[in-house]
């Protein structure tokens, strides 16, 4: 075979076109990895929501070796709205005992902290919710993120291509922030879990309600740079009574009798999904953020509770996310 | 009460002239400088003119106004809210035309022809006309009620449609028809969404006091008549001061009996130390409820 000059500059300038087309979709869009080589997740068993979940709490932190002493510890439920008898919300007796647990462990203090994406009345979720009585009676301050000091936060990825996002100060200044998701199917993001609880710290008062401007730039990915912009270094998950269907306001609610605790987001999500019966890895950022911000594979995390089994009967979920039903 | 609100809502005002949204914060932002400025306007307590110095030397290059000082420079919803501020400062009318011709030329994304094809055919799971736009919270995004509702609020406050003006009563209108189209199917509002996935959402309370508020010259409406039917029901249940305070206002916009409620909200736990400073300042209102339509510019 002859090959002319003109035939190599043709096939050279459609090499060098075809490398500037598909570069963008292989060069990594984070800028730091933040991948611990092994990741330790913790499955506790809990019937119901009661005083004994300080109990089950405190034995499932005792398999990680936290150390919060003199922290600024953050607990970011997920409150959505509430609608009475639905399983929208991170119970609140989860996330006091959570706070109790960290105040004994001398953390230097407990703030609970969130933005709810739906409901410009935060105090009436926290009143309705029953969140004011037990923040009051503890004596544990509440931060309204949708309403908090403003700091303009570049980001640490480029999934979205948004450059920077005004993020509060109550999330950036802290030591430790814990993710508390409610484990729920949601219509638009297939789950939400630690990693889409973050968009909780997106700031109403800036962006709206709901925080469309995520919406618009990719749910998924603006998951990812979230994520990678704030670190997300402990998740405990309410799994007691989840939610499933047409998440995660009108879903159904679903007894699954577990809390998860984990000291990686991804690794906590991914086990959530097995718990689900949903693949990981179908999940756009699980999967992607496996690259970058924790473990989603099995053989790198260290189950320290009981061992994730599938359900005999897979969550339900809306149909255009049938697919992440595992095989 | 009252006195007890506003003068804690003064010892609240910022050095800059302005307001934070919590208590605890030091960072002035334009949502809770407007309510504390609509509910100190007429009173004799607080540094009235340092906040109306502090809304205009915010104003974008635009005419838009930032959500707070330092904010990017594109400009928001709380526009709306500035220009209703200040609605009674000589000084402030050409500030007021700029955000004026802002508001005019901000829509909801789903104006595009492009978006509208796409919420048509690909895009079904809200079920919405995209037809029907109003206001984004932020440039580059979909029409969502409340802001619509205050952008409403605001452009009935222009006396004329002239003077590059003239698209006025035009996004008046599409606002309304908008509103009209995010209800909820069994009265009321939330953000925007009504329907989702074929679920029917549920109403919220002071997203449907604000619409209530934007809709009174189409009081008669059955959809404004079965959102005041809901705000009415919902009303005495509210355990929160915002929610509440807005209920009031949109429930006394309607020619409602409030005193019960009002008694209501004065007896809520810890209202003078609330954290939110914009609950103060729309607790205030909603006490002197004659006052607070004033102020806010809605004809009852």
């Amino acid at each position: 075979m002859n090959f002319t000059r003109r035939d190599f500059l043709v096939g050279s300038a459609a090499l060098t076109a075809g490398a500037s087309v598909s570069a963008p979709f292989f060069l990594p869009k984070y800028y730091v990895d933040r991948r611990q080589k092994r990741s330790r997740v913790a499955i506790l068993h809990a019937d119901q929501y009661s005083g004994r979940l300080d109990e089950i709490v405190a034995a499932g932190l005792r398999l990680f070796a936290l150390d919060v002493r003199g922290k600024r510890v953050v607990l970011k439920p997920n409150l959505v709205d509430y609608s009475p008898g639905d399983a929208i919300n991170t119970h609140p007796l989860l996330v006091l005992a959570a706070a109790d647990l960290f105040r004994r462990m001398d953390a230097k203090s407990v703030v609970v902290a969130e933005g709810p994406g739906h409901q410009r009345d935060t105090r009436l979720v926290l009143s309705q919710g029953g969140y004011d009585r037990v923040l009051r009676e503890e004596k544990i301050r509440f931060v309204d993120l949708n309403r908090d000091e403003l700091i303009r936060t570049p980001l640490r990825a480029s999934y979205t291509g948004m450059k920077h996002l005004w993020l509060p100060r109550t999330v950036l200044d802290c030591d430790f922030l814990v993710s508390m998701p409610k484990i729920k199917t949601h219509h638009w993001a297939g789950v939400t879990l630690s990693m889409k609880n973050m968009f909780g710290i997106v700031p109403g008062s800036r962006y709206g309600w709901p925080k469309n401007i995520l919406h618009w730039e990719g749910i998924q990915e603006s998951i990812l740079d979230l994520c990678a912009t704030v670190p997300i270094p402990f998740v405990i998950a309410d799994g007691i009574v989840a939610m499933e269907g047409n998440g995660p306001l009108n879903g159904a609610a679903r007894t699954l009798g577990t809390i998860v605790l984990a000291d990686d987001p991804v690794a906590a999500d991914a086990t959530c999904s097995r718990l689900m019966g949903f693949e990981p890895d179908r999940i756009v950022h699980i999967r992607a953020g496996s690259r970058f911000t924790g473990n989603s594979l099995p053989a790198l995390i260290d189950q320290v509770g009981e061992i994730p089994t599938s359900p005999a009967t897979p969550f339900q979920v809306v149909p255009e996310f049938r697919f992440l039903h595992a095989p | 009460m009252l006195s007890t609100l506003l003068a804690e809502l003064s010892l609240r005002q910022l050095p800059c002239g302005g307001w934070a949204a919590l208590a605890s914060s030091s960072q002035p932002a334009i949502e809770p400088t407007c309510y504390s400025a609509l509910a100190l306007g007429s009173v004799p307590v607080g540094d009235i003119v340092r906040a109306q110095n502090f809304l205009l030397i915010t104003q974008n290059p635009n005419g838009s106004w930032p959500v707070f000082p330092g904010d990017d420079r594109e400009g928001g919803w709380v526009t709306s809210l500035a220009v209703i501020a200040l609605r009674d400062l000589v000084l402030a009318i050409p500030a007021r035309l700029r955000g004026f011709h802002w508001l005019l030329n901000c829509a909801g994304k789903e104006s595009n022809w492009f978006w509208k094809w796409k919420f048509r055919t690909a895009d079904r799971h809200v079920r919405f006309d995209p037809d029907k736009y109003g206001w984004p919270w932020s440039p580059d995004a979909v029409s969502w009620v409340v802001p619509t509702a205050f952008a409403i609020l605001a452009l009935n406050q222009i006396p004329c449609s002239c003077g590059g003006l003239e698209r006025l009563p035009f996004r008046v209108d599409r606002g309304i028809e908008m509103l009209m189209d995010r209800a909820c199917p069994g009265g009321g509002w939330n953000a925007g969404n009504g329907v989702v996935y074929g679920t029917a959402l549920a109403p919220h309370a002071d997203d449907t006091a604000t619409a209530l508020l934007a809709l009174t010259d189409r009081k008669e409406d059955p959809i404004a008549q079965s959102g005041v039917q809901y705000l009415e029901k919902i009303a005495p249940s509210l355990s929160a001061p915002w929610s509440l305070a807005w209920a009031i206002l949109a429930l006394a916009a309607y020619q409602r009996p409030v005193d019960g409620l009002q008694r209501l909200l004065t007896t809520l736990p810890g209202l003078s130390t609330v954290e939110n400073t914009g609950t103060l300042a729309l607790v205030s209102l909603a006490i002197d409820h004659r006052r607070g339509l004033s102020a806010l510019g809605v004809n009852s």
